[in-house]
């Protein structure tokens, strides 16, 4: 979905889903700013592009790699418990809290990318569930106060591959029995899932806010 | 004869330990387990609240320590683990129930970084020492952990983005766990209360009519009580009714969410 004029999108996470979505928005005609793992605080955004005033989508899937290991929660130390989930959380919502003044510009769009261990939980992946599940809720709360601000907010759930190693992902995809995709693939995160993000920004889904989508091609089909 | 008085021995010879039960919805989710047949370890922030939390417990014939504890210090849920072990030699049961108050409602972009960082210690970072510091017991004991989270931590919160977020963020861990635990015959599972508390008392006050409207939008019409209503669904997990039970979350707010 082509956008008619150049719109503006900062892609928050190192590596996928984070690359291959920027890559697509890219494809799209997006004019896209990129932020990694790195802290996230009340000047994070506001210093990597000072000149910024308005942004038309934030899309966050910042996830640092102690969140993608597979742990026993037992096995944690105080140290990677905080790194694999309080700090993660934090930075979600401090996220929410920087983009709130551009995105209101802009009448803007947050999406949140979470794996399917949000809402359906990872044995060895309590950290990174707990939270991209607090995320996801959190995309709920921000669409019922920024409604009002002409900003919406939705979370995207996608299949554990797209942020876990092959053999970690194969465990979740078993525990769930996320064996046969009706579409017959996972979709590709560049090519099916941006459209995706790129699709909720646009005027024919201007009466959508706090959804909470799950693109995984019908992998997992929740009540 | 109320649910609480129906469940009596039904936790006999097991032992509980509740955060945050000096008052509110921990305080009447002891008193359950109490009546029921569980020691109880009224593990509180405040002995002001916390002593007399545990006396009122054995003022009624029922077996209860206080232990001072901050849930969000790792030695501190250690002691309440041990006080438990010293005084029954067991721990079956802990119910995570502590939070920080919400306060005010304000949106996401007026809420500071300490109580960004205070809701996630009490919410996530306790479960972290709650869950590991009983987990050898719990398993020992085929026991269970049961985390109180909100409707707000499913449907999330205009009024309460914070609080929201965390409380859905123990949505993620509670069913991670689940997974994690069961093959250990450890049970993990949430209660999602609507009750008269503290918070729920001071939020009424400074609203008139946050109490009509929330009955309005109550099919029982009421608003829970702690020990009576929330308490013995405390007690139903806990117990071996439950026993195929992992991973769930119950409402128990009189019906006002229906979106499971």
């Amino acid at each position: 979905m082509t956008p008619q004029t150049t719109r503006t999108a900062l892609v928050v996470g190192s590596g996928d889903p984070a690359d291959s979505i920027g890559v697509g928005l890219v494809a799209a005609g997006w004019s896209l700013l990129r932020l990694g793992d790195d802290p996230i605080n009340d000047d994070t955004v506001a210093a990597a592009f000072p000149t910024l005033e308005q942004l038309d989508l934030v899309v966050h899937a910042r996830y640092p790699p102690l969140c993608r290991r597979r742990l026993a929660l037992t096995d944690l130390t105080a140290r990677q418990w905080h790194a694999a989930c309080d700090e993660p959380l934090e930075a979600g919502i401090r996220l929410a809290r920087a983009a709130y003044e551009p995105l209101r510009a802009a009448g803007g769009t947050f999406v949140y990318l979470v794996p399917l261990m949000a809402s359906a939980g990872g044995d060895g992946f309590a950290p990174f569930a707990g939270a991209a599940e607090g995320l996801r809720v959190l995309a709920k709360s921000l669409a019922r106060t920024w409604g009002a601000d002409g900003i919406r907010v939705h979370a995207v759930t996608l299949d554990p591959g797209a942020f876990l190693a092959p053999a970690d992902a194969a465990g979740i995809a078993e525990a769930n029995s996320l064996h046969d995709p009706p579409l017959g693939r996972v979709p590709d995160l560049s090519g099916e899932v941006s459209p995706v993000v790129d699709a909720l920004t646009s005027d024919a889904f201007a009466a959508l806010t706090g959804a909470s989508l799950v693109v995984d091609g019908g992998l997992w089909m929740p009540g | 004869m109320t649910a609480q008085a129906g469940m009596g021995g039904l936790l006999e010879g097991r032992a509980a330990m509740v955060t945050g039960a000096g008052q509110g919805v921990g305080e009447g989710i002891a008193a359950a387990l109490a009546a029921a047949g569980a020691g109880v370890v009224v593990a509180a922030r405040r002995p002001d609240n916390g002593e007399p939390a545990a006396q009122a417990i054995r003022d009624q014939g029922g077996r209860a320590l206080f232990c001072r504890c901050d849930a969000t210090r790792r030695a501190d849920v250690d002691a309440a683990v041990s006080a438990a072990l010293e005084q029954w030699g067991r721990l079956d049961l802990v119910v995570h129930n502590a939070v920080s108050p919400p306060g005010p409602p304000r949106p996401i972009q007026q809420i500071d970084d300490e109580t960004i960082a205070m809701q996630i210690a009490t919410s996530t970072t306790a479960v972290f020492h709650c869950a590991q510091a009983a987990f050898g017991e719990l398993r020992a004991n085929g026991g269970s952990l049961i985390l109180l989270t909100s409707p707000s931590g499913i449907e999330g919160s205009g009024h309460l983005p914070l609080y929201g977020a965390v409380k859905g963020a123990q949505r993620g861990l509670l069913k991670s766990l689940a997974r994690e635990w069961g093959p250990h015959g450890v049970r993990v599972n949430a209660i999602a209360p609507v009750a008269w508390t503290p918070a729920m008392d001071a939020a009424t006050a400074a609203n008139p009519t946050l109490e009509a409207r929330l009955l309005g939008r109550t099919p029982l019409g009421r608003i829970g009580d702690p020990a009576t209503d929330v308490g013995p669904v405390a007690v139903f997990l806990a117990s071996e009714m439950s026993r195929h039970m992992t991973g769930q979350t119950l409402a128990v707010d009189g019906g006002r969410y229906l979106g499971l």
